[in-house]
């Protein structure tokens, strides 16, 4: 098979793996040989179970042709057709037949043995042969045979034991790696012999002769076998009444060729059949029965149907192969399983006897071992009822106790099942009321030395399974007592009225037992399930919860961002720096709503509150009403912190170096507010109104100038004061990226500079546009 | 598999376009030695193989296993790793 694989074209190999279900995919150089490896490994795993039942059910065929003659035709005509069917499949694996007969050197022993396990040991239903066996039997086998020839219904029943014999066959021609070898040494003669269909029967029916006739003669004395064979080769021959020389010269070049054929067909391989079942039913699905039927009706007639012969061949495959996997499974396991059947009938019948003990007291009190202290009147000690009884008593004592037993189990019993009210004893007083009324007599008195006796007794049989015992409190539900181990103690105790009897190993009744494990499990189980359920609904509560916070964080989010959004937005458009708080709710929220939205709302102020920067919360009175309103503090609407100034570089409050005691002008010089090629129009505007809003209003500004050519601008204040406010307000800050100095002018060279400059008020105020807070974009 | 490696995003990241065999992943030097050796020197080589056995897993980690006598994780990483590209980029 695995040479096969090997040497097939690309479009067989795509064919083989298909029927094998793979994904049909390109056949390269590179994946060639993984998927040759992939399929010879598949072929590996199917033909190793399917080519044993394949030999047999093949073997089991040429047994059937062996045995009634005709129908062999049938056979081996299918089998060429077969041949002929396998060798388009392997028509590029074939090796020259030379090379194969050079290799295969020809056992002139081994030839007919391997025949024999081929299709002889088929008919050795009943006797298993070991290979090495053959060879000794053949002459009973052979006998066998023929007796196999007439009793043609055998081959249905074939055991396993050929398949063992199969396999244990040491001749070379078993091996699987060899066979597809003869094959294609065959399949010339075959190419020769297929034009009328049934030649191939006949290249079968011719060797056999030519083969048995050489190697029995050659192995054999028994008249006995060569009779056998004789019948058999008229048998044969009168199938092949046809052959031609050219065949027969064929096969007597060769002796082992026609051998090999058979081989072919015995082991045909497991794909080859594989598909053509396939294809079989595919093609012809139905009455796969009916054909079988008509293959056994038409024993014998050449003129079947081609196809329907197929599928009934593949039938009595499927057939033989359901019945031996079956057989080999009881096999297999028949110890195993009749370890396990004696071991359940070992404990069913422990289990039956230990029932059956339990229950017989009769039998233990009637035991001989019983120890009965027997009154004798020579000894003085004796006190009948006391620690001997009457030997006439004995009898009556123990029929009590047959009375009360089922009476005290059936109490016990109750007890165990946990029933109200029942106690796991009898007194006495409710021992003689039960034998009162089971004896029908109101003889108290003779009851009453019954139970005596019967005490003694049970005190000294201890192993009748019974106890007389002591209570300790006689009026109380309780069950506590102790037994008593002698008859002195009962002597005592019998006069309080506090001696009963008991069970000593009472047992519980199955059901009952049953019963009590259902309560307790059913109990443990409810509250395992009560805890679960607790855990449960602990778990979907805490769920709920954090679903319920993630909400609420969620809308409060929500809602805040809403409000940033209208605060920003109605400040833009109203140009109203502020707007009011329950305004933006009333914009945001329904009126519906509002009430319940109560809560996210307050969250989300008291979150704008804490965490929002642009936002200030203030108190404006607005249309004359004092309420709560949000400021929108835009970086660049803040007043005091535009963009402009961007900081202070160092300090120039009072107290530190910068920063000079008094003011000895009121006319300053500003380094570093511009740039040189800063050729704004409104440049004069802009520093002027930078300079105001940064001092505000605590100085009074004269007159502020700008000299484009040295980036200077000139401020002269209303007093020294003023020019020292200013000086503080704008000495090391940086306005628009760059460090602003400022130093002190004289009054004379700043009115040398600017004559017109004013020397007193109207101050410098801001413009409308920086009040406003809007300046164009510089 | 519950991470990808460094290599794997990589690859996966972007078109392999003239990339080495050795950068696909789980494809090492010596891996990628023997792949060259058999021709396969290129990842998008490598690549064409994959898509000849129809991305199928068993047959291609076979398949490298033949080739450059890679153990199953290797092959495993490669497998992953063409697989994602071309679900990135095929």
């Amino acid at each position: 098979m695995a040479d096969q694989v090997d040497s097939m074209s690309d479009a067989e190999l795509r064919t083989k793996l298909a029927e094998h279900g793979f994904p049909i995919m390109p056949i390269t150089a590179s994946t060639r040989k993984l998927l040759v490896k992939k399929l010879k490994l598949v072929l590996d795993n199917k033909s190793k179970p399917r080519a044993s039942v394949d030999n047999k059910a093949d073997t089991r065929r040429s047994l059937a042709r062996y045995s009634s003659g005709e129908e062999s035709d049938l056979d081996t005509t299918a089998n060429a057709k077969e041949k002929r069917g396998r060798r388009a499949t392997t028509g590029g694996a074939m090796l020259p037949p030379a090379a194969n007969k050079a290799r295969r050197p020809p056992p002139k022993k081994g030839s007919p043995a391997k025949r024999d396990s081929d299709k002889g040991s088929e008919s050795d239903e009943e006797k298993p042969v070991r290979t090495h066996e053959e060879v000794e039997t053949v002459t009973t086998r052979t006998i066998k045979r023929t007796y196999a020839a007439n009793d043609a219904d055998d081959y249905e029943t074939g055991s396993d034991s050929d398949v063992d014999a199969d396999k244990k066959t040491s001749s070379p021609f078993r091996s699987n790696s060899r066979s597809s070898d003869y094959i294609s040494s065959t399949l010339p003669n075959v190419d020769v012999n297929i034009s009328p269909p049934k030649t191939s029967v006949f290249s079968r029916a011719s060797i056999i002769p030519t083969n048995y006739s050489s190697t029995y003669s050659s192995s054999m004395t028994s008249s006995d076998n060569l009779n056998s064979i004789r019948s058999r080769l008229g048998l044969t021959s009168s199938l092949a009444d046809r052959p031609t020389s050219n065949y027969t010269s064929n096969y007597s070049t060769s002796t082992y060729q026609p051998s090999t054929s058979t081989i072919d067909e015995v082991e045909s391989p497991y794909l080859s059949n594989f598909t053509r079942r396939l294809s079989a039913l595919k093609s012809d699905p139905p009455k796969p029965a009916s054909s079988f039927l008509d293959r056994d009706a038409n024993n014998g007639s050449t003129v079947l149907p081609r196809r329907s012969y197929i599928t009934g061949v593949n039938r009595s495959d499927i057939v033989d192969y359901k019945s031996a996997t079956d057989k080999k499974f009881l096999k297999n396991n028949l110890v195993s399983l009749a370890l396990v059947v004696l071991v359940a009938l070992f404990f069913f019948c422990l289990f039956f006897m230990y029932i059956v003990k339990k229950n017989d007291i009769t039998s233990v009190v009637d035991d001989q071992n019983s120890v009965i202290p027997i009154c004798q009147l020579n000894i003085p000690g004796n006190r009948p009822g006391i620690n001997c009884v009457p030997k006439e008593q004995v009898s009556y004592a123990k029929d009590l106790l047959k009375v009360i037993h089922p009476e005290l189990t059936s109490r016990i019993a109750s007890y165990k099942c946990g029933q109200v009210g029942t106690l796991p004893y009898l007194t006495e007083r409710e021992i003689i009321d039960i034998a009162s009324a089971k004896a029908d007599t109101h003889d108290v008195s003779q009851c009453r030395t019954d139970l005596n006796n019967l005490q003694v007794l049970l005190i000294n049989n201890p192993r009748w399974g019974l106890n007389v015992v002591q209570l300790k409190n006689l009026y109380t539900k309780d069950v506590e007592y102790s037994p008593i181990a002698s008859t002195d103690l009962i002597v005592q105790q019998r006069t309080k009225g506090t001696v009963a009897i008991t069970l000593s190993d009472p047992s519980t009744p199955l059901s009952c037992l049953f019963v009590n494990t259902l309560y307790s499990a059913g109990s443990s189980l409810i509250v395992v399930a009560l805890l679960t359920l607790l855990g449960l609904g602990l778990q979907r509560a805490y769920k709920y919860y954090v679903m319920y916070q993630k909400r609420k964080s969620e809308e409060i989010y929500s809602m805040v961002e809403q409000i940033i959004d209208v605060i920003s937005q109605e400040t833009e458009d109203s140009g109203e720096p502020y707007i009011s708080v329950d305004h933006v709710r009333d914009t945001l929220i329904s009126p519906q709503n509002r009430e319940k939205m109560a809560s996210v709302w307050d969250a989300a102020v008291k979150f704008i509150q804490r965490n929002e920067s642009r936002v200030r919360m203030e108190v404006q009175s607005v249309d004359g009403e004092d309420c709560r309103v949000w400021r929108w503090i835009s970086a660049h609407s803040s007043p005091k912190r535009s963009a402009s100034w961007q900081g202070q570089a160092f300090e120039t409050q009072e107290g530190s170096v910068n920063n000079l005691v008094v003011s000895p002008t009121p006319c300053l010089k500003i380094r570093h507010m511009f740039d040189k090629n800063d050729d704004n129009p409104l440049l004069r505007v802009k520093i002027q109104d930078a300079i105001l809003e940064k001092c505000d209003t605590h100085c009074n500004i004269l007159h502020i100038d700008i000299d484009r050519t040295s980036c200077c601008v000139y401020v002269k204040c209303a007093s020294p004061g003023d020019a020292g406010v200013v000086y503080r307000s704008l000495h090391g800050w940086w306005y628009e990226g760059r460090l602003i100095t400022v130093k002190y002018l004289r009054l004379e060279r700043y009115m040398q500079r600017f004559p017109t400059s004013p020397s007193t008020g109207p101050y410098l105020t801001l413009t409308r546009h920086s009040r406003r807070g809007l300046w164009p974009d510089e | 598999m519950s991470s990808t490696s460094q290599k794997h995003r990589n690859f996966v990241a972007e078109p392999m376009g003239e990339k080495p065999v050795t950068e696909l992943a789980g494809v090492g030097e010596v891996l990628g030695k023997r792949l060259e050796t058999a021709g396969f020197d290129k990842a998008y080589t490598v690549l064409g193989q994959f898509l000849v056995l129809k991305k199928d897993k068993e047959l291609f980690q076979e398949w490298l296993k033949d080739t450059c006598n890679a153990n199953s994780k290797q092959s495993a990483d490669c497998y992953q790793c063409l697989k994602d590209w071309c679900d990135e980029f095929l």
